[in-house]
Parts: structure tokens; C-alpha cells; sequence
């Protein structure tokens, strides 16, 4: 369960998030749609303390972590990310990226972290590109190396943050049915994103954000047929 | 012209010895330029005003100055103030390993800022300690993109090394003009060395390439 309780976060002059509170409960899928410049990536990038609220606090299984007492890089053990652009690591081969935080953060033995590896290279497909390179890999891939780097450390809660933004339209799908399939297995997950019909389709519930406030959260069925605000309306007659 | 190489002939043993000689103080100088730089460039992209003070201080200094002074305030200026009776090697190694770290520094910073941000992000993100996340994913990146920089500073350290010829260190340069002195020609003496030089570089070289190749594999 994480828990975010008037999360502000001011860049410069730039008011980006204002005092968004809502509760993600364990083995919940929220997506969070709105505009660009809306504050989504930003609001994800607090969860794990990427970028550090400026007023508010985040409760993680009722402790709280935004507190300065608390090591990020323990909260961030627990939190998965997977990144629009990948940020794979280019020197490593693909196996090499997914057992390296297991083994130097979790301290697993190396074979261990290699079986674990490649059972997850496998349910996201990728069981014959274990020993290339990233730069080898087409997009789609990347994103599902990339998820397979984060669920190997077993977090209890997955972040995506635009996924499939930077992919070509064909390796789009490859990518969201790997999530849809996680979304499955009942781990939690907070998913920016702009596929509105995969939004729709594998939330249990969608927030809406439009410059850095909360405006609208709700059932996706409900959100999506009937949105109570008008900025959900007007965002969602332009990109439907 | 006025040209006998034989003449050189039986100091040729003697010139030679020279090649062990620059070699030792410039591979010592290289790896301490090379392991100080890494920890100054560190030092000058971390937010602690006091370290990344000193090391813009640090840069500052040695390149503002001559190496030849450095040198002589090592071998020359040292004793004097602190009594230490210092040996020609030792000057060598210090002044030029501490002002190659200046050097090396810069290059290793322009190399590390020069890694995608979101590699230390993606580093973060999964709970890795600045360390290891330094070492096994932020450097290794950097070092592949600055190493035709790092080579050059390698071949510049390799020639400069002939300025200890000055504090009577007995180096390639130095057996030249001692050889010079005795034989009462210069010429021939200078150009063997030159030739010596010119091939320590060129080997030099060679291996940066190979070592570009290897870490080119990921592309």
C-alpha cells in the first residue's frame, strides 16, 4: 500500500503537483492519465523518491518516507520503475542487466540471481536475447528487458512511467501485454500513460491530472463513459 | 654533413637502459594521475562544497603552473623546507603524477557528466549505493567515451617525461646528452632517442586501440 497525503512539488517558480492525496492499496492497478505538462511523471517520480515532495508526505505501508530519518535506497528496493526511455545499461548484456541489482543491492549469489533472471527473460519472451546487447534490441525489447530488470528485485509495487511513449506504434502492444499480464498477477501498479484504451482496460482505477492537481479519480468504466469535470471531458473528447 | 652513427654503437646499451628508466616513473605516474583524477573528478561533481572546492583548487594550481617548475619544487624547494633529502624518481613520480591528475580530472568529469542522466536514475531507482553504481555503471560508460582524450594525455605524460632529464635523472633524454657530451655530437645521439620515443608512443597507440575495440563491443 503506498499513500501519498498533499504531495506538493514546486520547481523554481513552477508549482508542478499540488497537494495530491490518494491511496494506492495493495494489488491495485491505477493508471494515471491527463495532458502533457500535467505533473503525471512527476507525481510517479515522488512514489519513489526520484524527485523529493516539497511539502507533503508518502506513507508506505503506513511508514513514512519522505521523512529525511529514511534510506531512499531501502524504500527503492521494494519500489520497481520502468522508464520511457529504458535507461538500460549499455555495457551490460541483457542478463547481466537483470541480475545486477539483484546480486549487488539484494546480495544474491550469482546463480541463483541467473535462474530468477531467466525465468523472468522468458515470461516477457525474451529467453533467446539473453546475451545481446541492449543496443542490439528493438524498442519493444528494451521495455521488456527493462521490466524484467525491475521485477527481478520482487518489489511489492511497480512504477511505469510512459512505457510506451518512445515506442515505434508495432511494438507497442508487446510491451502492454507484458503489463496487462503482470497487472494479473496481483502485484500493485501506478502506470502513467497515454494508451487510453489500455488505461480503460487493465485499471481498477484511473486519476486524472491537469496542472499538478488531482481533478478527477474514479472507476475507468465510470471515468472513461461519464467524467464528472470538464477538463476530463474536454481532455478526453481530444484524445478519444 | 658530417654524419657516424657507429660512433654511438657501444653507448647504444646505455640508451637503452634509458627505456626502463622513463618507463617506470611514466607507468607509476599514469596510474597515479589516473586513480587521483578519478577521485578529483568525483570530488567536483558532488554537491559538498569543501571537496568539490579542493579539487577546483587543485586543478587550478597545476595547471596554472609549469610542469618544469613543479618539478623543481619537488626535487629542489622539498628538501629544503622539510629536510628530506627527496630522490630524483620520487620528484618524478609525484610531480608528474599530481599534475597529470589535474589534467585527468577534467577529462573524467567531462566524461561522467557526458552519461545519460537517466542511467543514474535507473541505478537509483533500483536501490544500487552510489559505489557500486559509480563503478559498475556510471564510469565504465564514461571511460569508453573519453578514452581517445585519456590516450592523448598518456602520450603527452610519455614525451613530457624527457623535463626530468632536468633534476639529473638518468631517462632516455638525459642518456642522449650525456651520450652527446662524450662523443661531442648531438645529432646522432638525439635522433636514436627521438626514434625511441617516437616508437613507445606509437605502441601506445596501438594498445588504446585495441582497448577502444574491446570496449566498443556493446555498440
Amino acid at each position: 500500500m503506498i499513500k501519498a497525503d498533499k504531495i506538493t512539488k514546486v520547481f523554481g517558480k513552477n508549482t508542478v503537483l499540488e497537494e495530491i492525496s490518494t491511496t494506492v492499496h495493495q494489488g491495485e492497478v491505477v493508471t494515471v492519465i491527463g495532458p502533457s505538462g500535467s505533473g503525471k511523471s512527476t507525481f510517479l517520480r515522488c512514489l519513489n523518491l526520484l524527485e523529493v515532495p516539497t511539502s507533503g508526505e508518502i506513507f508506505m505501508n503506513n511508514n513514512e518516507i519522505t521523512s529525511s530519518k529514511v534510506n531512499k535506497l531501502e524504500i527503492r528496493k521494494n519500489i520497481g520503475m520502468v522508464f520511457q526511455h529504458f535507461h538500460l545499461f549499455p555495457h551490460m548484456t541483457v542478463l547481466e542487466n537483470v541480475i545486477y541489482a539483484p546480486q549487488k543491492v539484494k546480495g544474491l549469489d550469482k546463480s541463483t540471481a541467473v535462474e530468477s533472471a531467466k525465468k523472468l527473460l522468458a515470461k516477457v519472451g525474451l529467453t533467446d536475447k539473453e546475451d545481446s546487447y541492449p543496443n542490439h534490441l528493438s524498442g519493444g525489447q528494451k521495455q521488456r528487458v527493462a521490466i524484467a530488470r525491475a521485477l527481478a528485485m520482487e518489489p511489492e509495487i511497480m512504477l511505469f512511467d510512459e512505457p510506451t511513449s518512445a515506442l515505434d506504434p508495432e511494438m507497442v502492444k508487446e510491451v502492454l501485454d507484458v503489463i496487462k499480464d503482470l497487472a494479473k498477477t496481483g502485484i500493485t501498479m501506478v502506470i502513467v500513460t497515454h494508451e487510453m484504451n489500455f488505461a480503460k482496460e487493465v485499471a481498477d482505477r484511473v486519476l486524472f491530472l491537469d496542472q499538478g492537481k488531482l481533478v478527477e479519480e474514479g472507476k475507468p468504466t465510470d471515468f472513461f463513459q461519464n467524467p464528472q469535470s470538464s477538463r476530463a471531458k474536454d481532455f478526453l473528447d481530444k484524445v478519444l | 654533413m658530417n654524419l657516424d652513427f657507429s660512433q654511438i654503437v657501444p653507448y647504444i646499451p646505455f640508451i637503452l637502459e634509458g627505456i626502463g628508466a622513463t618507463l617506470k616513473f611514466v607507468s607509476i605516474s599514469i596510474v597515479m594521475g589516473f586513480v587521483l583524477g578519478t577521485l578529483l573528478a568525483l570530488c567536483k561533481i558532488t554537491k559538498l562544497p569543501f571537496l568539490k572546492g579542493f579539487a577546483v583548487f587543485y586543478t587550478s594550481m597545476f595547471r596554472g603552473t609549469p610542469l618544469i617548475l613543479q618539478l623543481m619544487i619537488i626535487y629542489f624547494a622539498v628538501p629544503q623546507l622539510t629536510g628530506y633529502d627527496i630522490t630524483a624518481f620520487l620528484s618524478a613520480v609525484l610531480a608528474f603524477g599530481l599534475n597529470s591528475a589535474a589534467y585527468i580530472s577534467e577529462i573524467i568529469r567531462g566524461g561522467i557528466q557526458a552519461v545519460d542522466r537517466g542511467q543514474t536514475e535507473a541505478a537509483e531507482a533500483l536501490g544500487v549505493p552510489y559505489k557500486p553504481m559509480m563503478l559498475n555503471i556510471i564510469l565504465p560508460q564514461a571511460f569508453k567515451n573519453i578514452l581517445p582524450a585519456m590516450m592523448n594525455e598518456f602520450i603527452t605524460l610519455t614525451k613530457e617525461s624527457a623535463l626530468v632529464s632536468t633534476i639529473g635523472y638518468l631517462d632516455l633524454m638525459r642518456r642522449a646528452q650525456v651520450v652527446g657530451s662524450d662523443i661531442y655530437r648531438s645529432f646522432e645521439p638525439l635522433i636514436f632517442v627521438a626514434l625511441i620515443y617516437w616508437v613507445m608512443v606509437y605502441l601506445l597507440t596501438v594498445a588504446g586501440s585495441l582497448v577502444e575495440r574491446r570496449l566498443r563491443q556493446s555498440d
